[in-house]
Formats: structure tokens, sequence, C-alpha cells
């Protein structure tokens, strides 16, 4: 190993970064030179080898968010809290108070179906084909959300759907009920059809990683099934259920296409990114777009590292 | 000759039903006999309703679309005797000699190549001197690669029009102005699908027997890494495509026309021929990953799909 193997790396991805935006490359060629010239400097040719990535994840993802950040921190101008605190009072205050309730009930109402499904599945042994079909099926469901799922739903319990009609033919009128795809509870229904199988997908490792093992040692030593969930079963899965529905929230509070489809003068929070965005720009609307967008992305943030925090704890058990 | 073969590892054979194995082998006859044991039939019972419950909630919504595109028969009008007449793929037709469509779905393949050449160009590399030489690295790319879920797109497309619009404002004209953004959301599962793949081949063992046996940089890549490489290459590809076929605020509110886009558009005009559209484009997403889960469970790699 006279030669450094795989600094020659670098420049795979200097060309290729450069070709996409001028200013990335004058950053990858003294890159390059550093790791060509001085050999010796191993670790740091390793590090040099993310400065073309960083500048990617830099420029095409922090510096937008950080431009909408400091936009909106800075209404009109000058520093202030007042575009931050319209984002969450008057029209838009709604939008948020829905957004939490769909992004919440689906991920409350889907955790607990996944998890159940996840149960279900527990120990199952026949037919044999039903483990794996499902797993793949989670797989593929979790990622269709989006238009085409939005228009099946429309063809199934639309006002015009296929159900809604059956179900009219036999005396139940599901309008009179107060059912439509264009309210929450509609979504939500929706909306379960992608958070379902995501929650499936996060906690069946650890659902399988529970050891029959533990079960019977708790029953010798005098534990009913209450015992055994409070104290065994219940604190080895809770941080996969909790960080499962943290994802499931995520997921469900940034999810736009479902919704435009099903209802594009909504009150949520996309819906309402999407109105400030398209005109509608009365001076210093522009930073009421700008807080929205603060709010969801510190809403996120906030989500995603509660929900590393718990993944970590959870990966204990765990069994992929 | 060609590529290397690696001899399977103990972390690549796929473990079938995982949990029982801290079980006596005398017990499997008796749990397989449903009511036998500890298995109450009452409980067996609530146990297949609910899957079967929740399957009719999976297959029915796809199976009304299917009706809604395929046949001619007013939903008022459907009973048991119309239940089967009158179906045709006319309307899938009609909607496939819109030119239009092609030139949308020409646009999305383009994405979804470009992104996923982008994707790998930036993490390839990178993965394999993290796996290889600096391990220290692989905090960096678990950490930045989560970032992207943290921006979804309907909130990055504000801070794209606020920054890119005033800065560089010929670089939004083009429909290929997505894929950077692409990019970015594809890394989370494009580098967990790398990564979990150079650890199942247990990279670095490969690269130093390959360069003990003098091989230089290109062989080493080419011909020793990438087709081991290859499922995880071809799931990155699989939820690449997934991702640009699904993705729908970005290029809406870029005004830019993708096949999410047209799909929508056109559905508006063609309530029929869209719904029939829409249904194919599902059946052909969820065919591509499947196949992708199907590779990668006989390869007995554990990606997640899900980017986490």
């Amino acid at each position: 190993m006279t030669e450094l193997p795989l600094t020659g790396v670098t420049p795979v991805t200097g060309p290729d970064v450069s070709a996409t935006r001028a200013g990335v490359g004058a950053v990858a060629s003294p890159a390059r030179r550093s790791t060509g010239v001085r050999r010796g400097w191993r670790a740091d040719g390793a590090t040099v080898a993310l400065v073309p990535f960083l500048v990617f994840v830099g420029v095409f993802l922090l510096w937008p968010v950080g431009a909408v950040v400091l936009h909106s921190v800075t209404p009109g101008g000058s520093l202030g809290i007042g575009a931050l605190v319209r984002a969450v009072s008057g029209p838009y205050r709604s939008a948020f108070t829905n957004s939490l309730t769909l992004a919440g009930a689906s991920a409350v109402i889907g955790g607990v179906l996944g998890l159940a499904l996840a149960f279900a599945l527990r120990g199952l042994q026949r037919p044999t084909w039903l483990r794996p079909t499902i797993d793949a099926w989670s797989s593929v469901a979790s990622q269709l959300g989006g238009v085409p799922l939005a228009f099946a739903f429309v063809a199934l319990v639309g006002t015009q759907g296929v159900l809604t009609k059956g179900l009219a033919a036999l005396g139940v009128d599901l309008a009179g009920a107060g059912f439509s795809l264009s309210t929450l509870p509609g979504m939500t229904f929706v909306y379960l059809y992608f958070e379902i199988p995501l929650m499936f997908l996060v906690v069946a490792p650890a659902v399988s990683g529970l050891r029959t093992t533990w079960r019977e040692a708790a029953e010798l030593m005098g534990a009913g099934p209450v015992r055994y969930w409070w104290a065994v079963g219940g604190p080895v899965l809770a941080p996969s259920v909790l960080g499962g529905m943290l994802l499931l929230f995520i997921n469900a509070f940034s999810a736009y296409a479902t919704a435009y489809v099903l209802n594009s003068s909504g009150q949520l929070v996309p819906l309402a990114i999407r109105f400030v965005l398209q005109g509608n720009v009365i001076t210093g609307e522009q930073d009421l777009g700008y807080a929205l967008v603060t709010w969801t992305v510190a809403l996120m943030a906030a989500g995603l590292v509660l929900m590393h925090l718990l993944q970590r704890r959870a990966a204990r058990w765990s069994r992929a | 000759m060609s590529a290397v073969v690696v001899p399977e590892t103990a972390r690549q054979t796929p473990m079938p039903a995982g949990e029982r194995a801290g079980r006596p082998a005398a017990r499997r006859p008796a749990a397989r006999r449903p009511g036998a044991g500890r298995r109450r039939p009452g409980l067996e019972a609530v146990r297949w309703t609910f899957l079967v419950v929740l399957g009719l909630y999976f297959v029915v919504p796809q199976l009304a679309m299917a009706r809604f595109a395929f046949q001619n028969v007013p939903v008022v009008l459907l009973n048991q005797h119309t239940l089967l007449s009158r179906w045709s793929a006319a309307s899938l037709i009609s909607a496939l000699h819109e030119p239009a469509l092609w030139q949308a779905t020409r646009t999305s393949a383009l994405l979804a190549v470009l992104t996923l050449v982008l994707d790998l160009a930036l993490l390839l590399p990178l993965a394999i001197v993290a796996e290889v030489r600096a391990p220290r690295l692989r905090t960096v790319l678990a950490t930045v690669t989560l970032l992207p879920w943290v921006v979804p797109p309907i909130a990055l497309v504000v801070g794209v029009a606020a920054t890119f619009r005033t800065v560089a404002p010929g670089f939004l004209t083009s429909p290929l102005a997505l894929v950077p953004f692409y990019a970015v959301w594809a890394m989370p599962f494009t580098y967990r699908a790398i990564d979990s793949g150079l650890r199942a081949v247990n990279a670095r063992t490969l690269v130093e027997a390959a360069r003990s046996l003098g091989a230089g940089l290109p062989t080493v890549l080419f011909r020793v890494l990438m087709p081991n490489l290859s499922a995880s290459l071809v799931a990155a590809g699989g939820l690449t495509a997934a991702l640009v076929l699904g993705e729908f605020a970005f290029a809406s509110l870029l005004l830019k026309t993708t096949l999410p886009t047209y799909l929508v558009d056109y559905q508006r005009d063609a309530p029929q021929a869209g719904m029939a559209l829409a249904l194919a484009v599902m059946v052909l997403t969820a065919l591509a990953l499947g196949a992708v889960v199907h590779l990668l469970r006989r390869r007995g790699l554990g990606v997640s799909t899900t980017g986490f």
C-alpha cells in the first residue's frame, strides 16, 4: 500500500458535480491537488473527499432552507418574530390545527393498526407465502402516496364512488353521515393506506425481537400477561412504537400530493404554503410563506431528532 | 474472470422465522396446528378477521379504480347483472395516444436516470472510502443523508424560489433543474442501500485482496466492487424511480410537466382515461418496487426502503 488506493475517487465525484454547478468545481479542484501532493496525509484525504458532497448538500438543501429561515425572522428587513407569530394565528392557525390533527390522527391510528398487523403475523407460519408477501407489499405501499392513490379512493368513496353508491343502495348514506374525502376523517382514511405499511416496516423487527424465552421466564417467575407486558414487552417495544409513530407523523404532515388532489382548497399547512407561494402576494405576505416553512421545518427537525434517539434505543432488541 | 464471487456470509443468509429461534424444536409441530397448545380459536378468528379486513382495505380501492377506468357502466346502474358487462381498455388506449403523455414520461424517465447517476456519483465513492478507509466518515454520512427528511418538497420549493430565482434565474427554466433536488431526497435510501451492500460483501477485505493481487483502482471499482453491489444499485435505482414517478409538489409548484403533474391535469379533462393512466402508473410502480424488494430478499440484504 505505497500509493493511496482511493484518493483517485475524489476526481470521479468532481466532474459530475461541477457539471451541475460551476461553483463546486472550484472547490473540488484544490481538494484533488491537496490529496495528490501530500500523500502522507491519509486521514485528511478521506475527509477532503467529503467536500463535494457537503457542498452539494449545502447549495441545494441548506442554502435554500437557511435563506427561508433568515427571511422569516427578518420580516420586512428588520429582525422580528412578527411573521412567525402571524403564521400561527388568524386564518393560518386553523391550517396548523388541521395539519397537526390529520398528522396526529393518522400517526396514532396507522401506528396502532401497523403494530396490530405485526402482532397478527407474529408466529404465523401457515400459509408460508403470507409473510413475504406482506413484507414486500408494505415496502411498496409505503411509497404509494400521491396522485394515483388519491384517485383510487375517489373512485371508491368519492361522491360517485362504487362503495358510496353500493352503501346508498343498502340504505347507508355516507355523505349524509358526514363522511367526505375532503374532510379530515376522509383524508385520514386515505393516509392510512401508506401509514399502516410504513409502521409495519418500522415495528416488525421489534416485534420479532420479542423473545419467547422472555415470556416463558416471566411466567416461571409468576408474572401474568399484564405484568409481562407492563414490565418486559411494553418497555422493549415502546421506543420502536413511539419512533414509528413520529415517522408517520412527519410523513403525514408533509404529504402534499394526496391532500392536493382530495381538496386543493383545504386548510392544511402544505396547501397554505402553496397558496402563499403561488402569487396571492401582497407585500409582506411573502414573509408569511417563509414563516410557514420555518415552522414546518422546525417541527420536522424536532420530530426527527426525537425519532432518532428512540430508534437508537429500539435497535438494542430489534431483529431485522 | 470477471466478477469476484463472494462466499455467502452469515449476514447474508436470510433468517427464516427469526423469532422461532429461541423456541425448542419439539414445539414446532404443535404450533403449526391451529388451536393447539396455547393458540385459542377465538384469538385465531380475531387475527384472521383483522388480516382479511386490512387486506380488503388495501385491495378494494384499486379494484374500484380499475372498475371506473375500464368499465363503461355508470355507477348507479351497477348491479349483479351489469357487473361483468362492457369492460374495455379503450380508455387506457386513448390515454396512451396522447403525445403529451410521452413527453411527460420522457421527462420523468430522464429525471430518474440523471437523479440516480448524480446520487451514485456523489455517494458511491464516499461510501466506499468510508467503509474501506475512514469509518468515522460513516457517522457524518448517516447524519447528513437524514437531513432531507427534515425538509419536505413543499418546504424546499419555497426556499428554491427565494434563492435560485434571484441568484440564477436561468437555472430553473429547464425541467432538468429538478435533478439536484430529487437527488437530495433520494440520498437517504441510496446511501443506506450502498452502505448495507458494502457491509454485506465485506468491502474492506475485497479491496485489500484485489490490491494485493495487483489490481488498479479502475479494476477495484468496476470489476470487484460494482458487480458485488449490483443488488444495492438496483435497489437504489428502483426506489429513486418510485420517488421521481411519485413526486408532485415540487414539480407542480415550479411549473414543470412530469408524469405526476401531467396525470393531475389530464385527469381533470378526461376523468376515465386519466384514472386508467393513474392505475397503470401505480401498477408499474408497484411491480418495479416489488421486483426490487424480491431481489433484495433473495440476496438477503436488509435494505430499508424507508430511508431510515
